[in-house]
């Protein structure tokens, strides 16, 4: 690790501490009300931020000995350079496997009350347990991964200063990383900068693009709060994934889920499509219906959409514009949608102003991993 | 006339020289397509969750479905702490595994090699659908009357092709023993009391013992191999699996201390493709395993008291050795037991959005 990365270390476990400390700061009047500047992230109150926490979640969220196989870290879906997210349509998949959705970023993921598309992880520390744990994601199993940690000798000393255990204890793991993707925020872009009063934080078009965004266009109707996202379920009529006609492993992938997830055997014989939060409780309401995601920092994160079917934020714009789209899911798409009636420049106004929403991007190297080694017999 | 017929009897005898409760292993009744399917099966990778194991990787057919390593390999990430077994006459065993902890069936042997997180760690919903993206397998699955590919159906099927490996060819089955090795069974029923334990055709009784087989050091030396073990002493129930640095053996099945690193007696059919020997491959050579029982078997306070130094003199040793070699036959290297084809191939499943799944 070269010095001047291990500045850019220190200064991020330094910066993911200090970001508690800094207070949202006040809202100008004169902005619309449904949305607001992103304040600190939610710390759980059984799982507090500390350096040490940090540090070694940071280490964890790189290690890929919490997979299967050994070569599926977290950051294989989630890469620092790639919007920490994958770029593509769908997430890379555990190797011999495709993913079926696409692969969300980590910055800001600290303030979703729901993770993962169909919302059914309810904390950061439970959804890298299932990311780890899910056949076609890291496919890891719980003894053989907690196994492991306990023969790298410096995890097990950084575990047992941080939790006060012998041994790493796997839950204690996801905690760790939990703690590290909620140092991974972004307070501070263009429209946060606005919305605390800075008037020249967003240039002309964003200003007409956010107008849009609160009228005309009708996107923060779903799309409000800090994260920009009312954390709701929805079909919009995304067009179902087009890997599922051509890629024998998504064809693969995408029976799997239908089986594993549970479905009735007419569903899992039909079905062209992902059912999407019906999973969670079966409730064909639901069909096709997934969480509205945050549009923070989407500049660096296409495509988009829970499968990455819309290439672009032009599009998306322009999906929305045309009252959104078609998929098996007819009956449950959202009344919500309608035709816009956009012209050109409205469209452009609403991708400068989604645009805002993004700062500079995150970066971060990957840090040396501590290895392997024999493991002592205790003294007692 | 009387003479001739004591004669030829007596022929007859030395030249099989089988005794009473020893011989030939008949073959299992095998379904034969149902085998073909699971001969196919055994050689896909795609049955381990990041396809680069199948059976075969563990169980190769020139050695007689062994590795020919000390302690196995094991799933991308992890390695082995026992000896790969060999699965002639598997389908016959009552127990597997060394530690026998599976006393159910073939089916279920199939299901926890495949399942098993440091084996082949696959989620046998995701296998199900491969096996589904493969024509070959709708075709051969449809053939053999189990309707399309299903887990439940592959393991019916690996079952099948694991019964169908029999024994064949030993010197010991066909009469053509040498000399040496006709007198190396005399001293394997008596003297060197082998048959107290290794008894029946296939030359075990299957049962676990304690002879004191060293342990090996290089499980604990290596983190791949003694964190797999963790893995399994915990999930076994071993009380302190964190600090114990001996394999217990079929002390999990029950937790008694009297069954502490008692291993099941393995058969002895086609040693001479098995080498190294024991449940973690301590012993490289068939020399080194009759001297071993000829010192009494190894160290342990938990020894079974029948091992005892057995006094054989050198030519004895020889003789054992030769007929532990002619219990060895044919190679499984042969079509009947390998799939030949490099046909593994997944196929688009053609207008999709129409095709029922």
């Amino acid at each position: 690790m070269s010095k001047a990365m291990k500045k850019t270390v220190s200064a991020w476990a330094l910066a993911g501490a200090s970001v508690l400390a800094i207070a949202t700061g006040a809202i100008a009047a004169d902005r619309p009300a449904e949305l607001a500047p992103l304040g600190d992230p939610p710390i759980p109150a059984d799982n507090p931020q500390t350096p040490e926490k940090i540090e070694l979640g940071k280490l964890l969220f790189f290690d890929p000995r919490l997979s299967g196989n050994g070569s599926m870290p977290c950051s294989a879906c989630h890469l620092p350079d790639a919007g920490w997210d994958f770029p593509d349509k769908i997430s890379l998949g555990y190797p011999g496997t495709v993913h079926w959705r696409n692969s969300q970023t980590i910055v800001n993921s600290a303030y979703y009350g729901n993770l993962f598309w169909a919302g059914s992880s309810k904390s950061l520390e439970a959804q890298a347990k299932s990311a780890a744990k899910g056949a076609v994601a890291g496919n890891g199993e719980d003894d053989m991964m907690e196994a492991r940690l306990a023969f790298i000798p410096e995890y097990r000393e950084r575990f047992k200063d941080v939790f006060g255990t012998e041994y790493p204890r796997l839950g204690h793991a996801w905690m760790a990383i939990a703690a590290f993707e909620r140092t991974l925020v972004q307070t501070d872009t263009p429209f946060d900068n606005y919305m605390r009063g800075d008037d020249t934080a967003l240039d002309d078009a964003q200003k007409r693009g956010l107008e849009l965004f609160t009228g005309k266009a009708g996107c923060s109707q779903c799309h409000n709060g800090a994260l920009l996202t009312n954390e709701k379920y929805y079909n919009l009529g995304v067009p179902p994934y087009d890997g599922w006609e051509t890629d024998e492993l998504a064809q693969i992938t995408f029976r799997y889920e239908l089986y594993a997830k549970g479905s009735t055997e007419e569903m899992y014989r039909s079905y062209k499509d992902d059912p999407g939060v019906y999973f969670r409780a079966k409730d064909k309401e639901h069909l096709g219906k997934f969480r509205v995601p945050s549009l923070r920092y989407t500049k660096y994160t296409a495509p988009y959409m829970h499968n990455g079917m819309i290439a672009t934020l032009e599009d998306v714009v322009e999906f929305y514009n045309q009252g959104g789209g078609e998929n098996q899911f007819a009956k449950t798409k959202s009344e919500l949608i309608k035709p816009l009636g956009l012209n050109d420049q409205e469209k452009a106004d609403l991708v400068a102003f989604l645009e805002s929403l993004s700062g500079e991007r995150i970066v971060m190297e990957e840090p040396e991993l501590p290895e392997y080694d024999v493991l002592p017999t205790a003294s007692n | 006339m009387r003479l001739t017929a004591s004669i030829a009897a007596l022929l007859l005898a030395t030249t099989a020289a089988w005794s009473a409760d020893q011989g030939p292993v008949t073959p299992m009744e095998v379904n034969p397509e149902l085998a073909e399917l699971g001969k196919r099966l055994f050689y896909d990778t795609r049955l381990s969750g990041d396809t680069n194991l199948s059976c075969s990787s563990c169980h190769q057919p020139d050695l007689a479905f062994t590795d020919g390593e000390a302690l196995s390999t094991a799933y991308s990430g992890s390695e082995g702490f026992r000896n790969t077994p060999t699965l002639a006459n598997v389908g016959q065993r009552s127990a597997w595994m060394h530690d026998g902890r599976l006393g159910t069936n073939l089916n279920d042997v199939s299901r926890e090699m495949i399942t098993e997180d440091y084996i082949m760690n696959m989620d046998m919903r995701m296998m199900q659908e491969r096996l589904k993206q493969d024509p070959v397998y709708v075709k051969m699955f449809k053939a053999t009357g189990k309707g399309e590919p299903s887990n439940g159906g592959a393991r019916s099927a690996l079952q099948e092709f694991l019964k169908s490996i029999a024994s064949s060819g030993a010197p010991f089955d066909t009469g053509e023993m040498s000399e040496a090795a006709k007198r190396g069974y005399v001293n394997f029923k008596g003297k060197a009391g082998c048959t107290a334990c290794h008894s029946g055709d296939r030359f075990t009784n299957d049962l676990p013992y304690n002879i004191g087989v060293p342990n090996n050091p290089d499980i604990w030396s290596d983190p791949l191999r003694h964190q797999t073990f963790v893995g399994y002493a915990k999930f076994m129930g071993v009380e302190n699996y964190m600090n114990v640095r001996e394999d217990l053996g079929a002390y999990v099945r029950n937790h008694k201390a009297e069954t502490k690193r008692t291993f099941m007696t393995p058969t002895l059919r086609e040693l001479t493709y098995t080498a190294p020997y024991m449940h973690n491959g301590m012993l490289a050579t068939l020399e080194d395993v009759i001297e071993f029982y000829n010192q009494g078997g190894g160290d342990d306070p938990n020894k079974d008291p029948r091992l005892k130094p057995l006094g054989l003199t050198r030519g004895e040793k020889a003789d054992l050795v030769e007929f532990l070699k002619a219990l060895s036959g044919n190679s499984y290297n042969q079509p009947a037991y390998v799939w030949e084809q490099d046909d593994y191939e997944y196929e688009v499943v053609p207008d999709w959005k129409n095709a029922t799944n």
